[in-house]
This record gives structure tokens, C-alpha cells and sequence, in this order.
């Protein structure tokens, strides 16, 4: 039937198409859900988009300064972003979209998904140990679950490489 | 409500004190500073006696200043060596500020001296802070970008001795122009009773070319040592720092910090600068006519000498 060649021609569009989003903060199991989404991505089809969200300067003295501190945060994550970028290439063999902004990590993540609807799926890890599974996933599953536009997948921060390997 | 300054040798009321620290403590909230070059010229220009003003102003920086470098220290914003080496030159230049007040106290010249220093520093850093302000406005109302900053130019630098790899601010530069502009600022910090952050934040910056993320917190490292040398010697040598002053103004310093630090994030960049700008060169300006204009009694008894 010519009509289900088309929609399996389409679906395999669709998987390619899908974007796996990572928020890039400093926490040690973002690694984790970096590598999760590159599986994904490699395995299944899609790409990997990379989102920093860079702290806005407050208030300096001198105007200058605070432009010159903006510019070399912006720098500073770009650097942190290509770096990144290189080994979600030699991952998933294609390179990932970089989204920088500027503001508080959950309002821009929310903001960032509202507008682009290219995003598929949102990936998260969340932090071992009993202090709670960081703030990005305690908002998004907590007081701002209504806010959220795609799926999301919590990856627990207690798996290794193999495990992921497994899974994916 | 009238309290009597022991020190100040005089009677002010304890709301108006209260309320000047508030508000200088709720700009140096906003603003991350320490606010002593506010404060000062403001207690000079309500009457409080030069030297009084000085040693309890530079007393208040520091109150302001441990709490900023408490927090920057732990997000790891503060270069410990560089501030070392900042603290060095700093406190020979504190240490020497004070004889250089002592011997003016002495020579009967001290309010001229703080006052004219005061007009000097504040018109200049008043009128770069407006000029700079207007400028970031005018271009924005223009091409709605920000402003470009300047590139950091320290090949001079590199000839000089004493090298030393300051790994936090990824320089490798030598010692002396760090020492002095720490002595520098040092010197400043005990004539006008300020911390300094204000000219230390932009000299780090444009001198030494050091990145902006730790400017901040390594200037407050400085900072709030020499404001504590400087507080210790004016009390010690020269003997005027007035604990109820200070008391009364940290009390209105630290909630209005507290008050000013919750609204940073709320504000206009440029418009509060050129207020603030603005504010600065009205101080210079009221400490100026303060010097030319001829005083209410002609003659004064002083003691003999």
C-alpha cells in the first residue's frame, strides 16, 4: 500500500526531526543527561539542542563594567557550549543546537519551549544522594508541571555509561 | 529624638542617622558597593567634624562589605592572591593615609583637606558616571544595542619584575601595579574614610586586566581589610571614631542593604546610574560651596596652641 509507505516515510522524518533538549547548568549528573540524549539521538534518530542560562549582571557602578561582565559570561558559556558540542558530535556524529540566554535557569527553559516547537522532549538527570533532585526537576514536577509543553525524561544521576548503553 | 555623640562631641537626632545609613546602605545594596562615599560627605555636610566622619565612615564600609564578601567568597569570586597582594600595598597606604591625616589634625587643616579631597574625587567619578550613563541612553534610544566595551590593553605590564601567575584571574603579570594601586587606594581609604570599591573595581579592570568575575569579590577581600586598618588606627592614633555614631548607621546600613539588594534586579541600569551619578555630584557640589562660601562666625575658639 502506497499509503503506509508514506507515513512510515514520514515517521522516519519525524524521528530525525525530533530534538532532545539538555540544560546545560553546573551540576556533575548534567553529563549524564548529556549523554542520554546523544544515545537517544544516535540510536534513534534526532538531534541534540543544548541550552545555557547565563546569570544577568545586577547593578554595577560603572556602566562599562557591567557590559564588559555580560560580555565575558556570554563568552565564558560559549566556550562551555562548543566544548560541549565537540562531544555530542563524536557521539551522535552531527552537531547540536546552542541556546544561550540570559536570565533564571527554570523561567528560560519554560520560555525557550514555549517558543520553539521544534523541541520534542526534554531531558533531565537528577542529582544522587538525599538532597532532593535539584531545582530545575523539583520546579518542573512540583508548582510548574502546568507550564510544561513537552515531555520530559528524569534519567536518575546513579546510572553509568554502560547502564545507558543498555537502556537506550 | 536628639542622642549625644560622645566622640562628635555634639547632639544629633538619632532618626536622621538612622535614616542616612538606610539610604546609603539601600544604594549600596543596589549597587554592591560599599557606599562610604556617600556616607562621609553626607555626615560632614550635617555637621559631624571631618575626622569623626572619616574614621566612622570607613567603620560603616566595612559592615557593609563582609556580608558582600561572604557571598562572593563562597560562589568562589574572590582571586585570594591578587587580593594579597591588593591588601599589601594597601595597608602601607592606609598605614601612611592616617600619619598624613594625624599631621594635618595637627596642622589645624583637616576639614579643608578632606572636604577639597572630596570635591576633587566625587566631581570626577560624579561627571564619568553621568557622562557614561547619558551615553549608554543616548544609544540605546538610538540603536537599541548595548554599548561595546574597550578591549583590555595591559602589554605595559609585561616588562616590569616580580612576576607572579595569579591563576583565579588568569594573568601573569608583575606585583607592583597590583601593590600600587592597592596603595593607592589604601591612601584614599584613610583620608576619606571610603572603602574604595568604586575606583578599585574599574582600576582591577582597566589596569591590571583582570576578568570581570572576580573583580567584585576580590575588591571587597580589599576592601574590608583596609577599611579594619584603617578604623584601628584612626581610633588608635588619632582617636575619633564614635561608637554611637557607627552603631546608629549600621543599624539603618544593614536593613536598608538588605531593602536595596532585593530590588537590584528590578531597576533601570543607566536611569539609576545617572541618578546615582547625578547624587554624587551633589554632594561634591554641597562640599564645595561648603569651602568657598564665608562662614557663619567669622571666628572660631580652638584651643591654644
Amino acid at each position: 500500500m502506497p499509503g503506509s509507505e508514506e507515513s512510515a516515510a514520514a515517521a522516519t522524518a519525524a524521528k530525525r526531526d525530533r530534538i532532545f533538549l539538555v540544560v546545560v547548568d553546573d551540576s556533575p549528573e548534567r553529563a549524564i543527561a548529556l549523554r542520554y540524549a546523544c544515545l537517544r539521538a544516535r540510536k534513534g534518530g534526532g538531534r541534540v539542542a543544548l541550552l545555557r542560562v547565563v546569570e544577568p549582571v545586577g547593578l554595577v557602578e560603572w556602566a562599562g563594567v557591567g557590559v564588559m561582565m555580560q560580555e565575558e559570561r556570554r563568552e565564558e558559556a560559549e566556550k562551555m557550549l562548543s566544548g560541549l558540542a565537540a562531544e555530542v558530535n563524536e557521539i551522535t556524529g552531527g552537531f547540536p543546537i546552542l541556546i544561550i540566554r540570559e536570565g533564571t535557569p527554570r523561567d528560560e527553559l519554560l520560555k525557550l519551549l514555549e517558543e520553539d516547537p521544534r523541541i520534542s522532549i526534554l531531558v533531565l538527570a537528577m542529582a544522587p544522594g538525599s538532597g532532593g533532585p535539584g531545582p530545575l526537576v523539583t520546579a518542573l514536577t512540583g508548582r510548574y508541571s502546568g507550564r510544561l509543553t513537552v515531555p520530559m525524561t528524569l534519567v536518575p544521576g546513579t546510572m553509568d555509561e554502560k547502564e545507558l548503553d543498555r537502556i537506550t | 529624638m536628639q542622642v549625644y555623640l560622645p566622640i562628635a562631641e555634639m547632639s544629633v537626632d538619632a532618626l536622621l542617622l538612622l535614616g542616612i545609613g538606610f539610604g546609603v546602605g539601600w544604594l549600596s545594596g543596589l549597587f554592591g558597593v560599599g557606599g562610604g562615599f556617600l556616607l562621609t560627605p553626607l555626615l560632614i555636610l550635617i555637621g559631624i567634624p571631618a575626622p569623626v566622619a572619616v574614621a566612622s565612615g570607613a567603620n560603616q564600609t566595612i559592615g557593609a562589605s563582609v556580608s558582600g564578601l561572604i557571598a562572593q567568597w563562597r560562589r568562589g569570586n574572590v582571586d585570594a592572591r591578587m587580593g594579597v597582594v591588593l591588601l599589601a600595598g594597601g595597608f602601607v597606604g592606609s598605614s601612611l593615609g592616617v600619619q598624613l591625616f594625624a599631621l594635618l589634625r595637627r596642622l589645624g587643616q583637616v576639614d579643608l583637606a578632606v572636604a577639597f579631597f572630596y570635591v576633587v574625587v566625587l566631581g570626577t567619578v560624579g561627571l564619568l558616571m553621568v557622562r557614561e550613563s547619558v551615553r549608554a541612553i543616548i544609544r540605546r534610544r538610538r540603536t537599541g544595542g548595548a554599548a561595546s566595551p574597550k578591549a583590555h590593553e595591559h602589554t605595559w605590564l609585561h616588562g616590569m619584575p616580580f612576576k607572579m601567575r595569579f591563576r583565579k584571574s588568569r594573568l601573569y603579570i608583575s606585583v607592583v601595579p597590583p601593590a600600587l594601586v592597592g596603595f593607592g587606594i589604601g591612601i584614599l581609604s584613610a583620608v576619606m574614610g571610603v572603602g574604595g570599591g568604586f575606583m578599585l573595581v574599574p582600576a582591577m579592570i582597566y589596569l591590571l586586566g583582570m576578568p570581570t568575575s572576580v573583580v567584585i569579590g576580590t575588591s571587597l577581600f580589599q576592601v574590608v581589610f583596609v577599611a579594619a586598618n584603617v578604623t584601628l588606627l584612626q581610633a588608635w592614633q588619632v582617636g575619633t571614631v564614635d561608637i554611637v555614631l557607627t552603631m546608629l548607621l549600621l543599624a539603618g546600613g544593614v536593613a536598608g542593604a538588605q531593602f536595596g539588594a532585593a530590588m537590584g534586579t528590578k531597576l533601570r541600569g543607566e536611569e539609576t546610574r545617572a541618578l546615582l551619578g547625578l547624587l554624587v555630584l551633589a554632594v561634591a557640589l554641597g562640599l564645595a560651596w561648603g569651602l568657598i562660601r564665608a562662614p557663619d562666625n567669622l571666628f572660631a575658639i580652638g584651643p591654644a596652641r
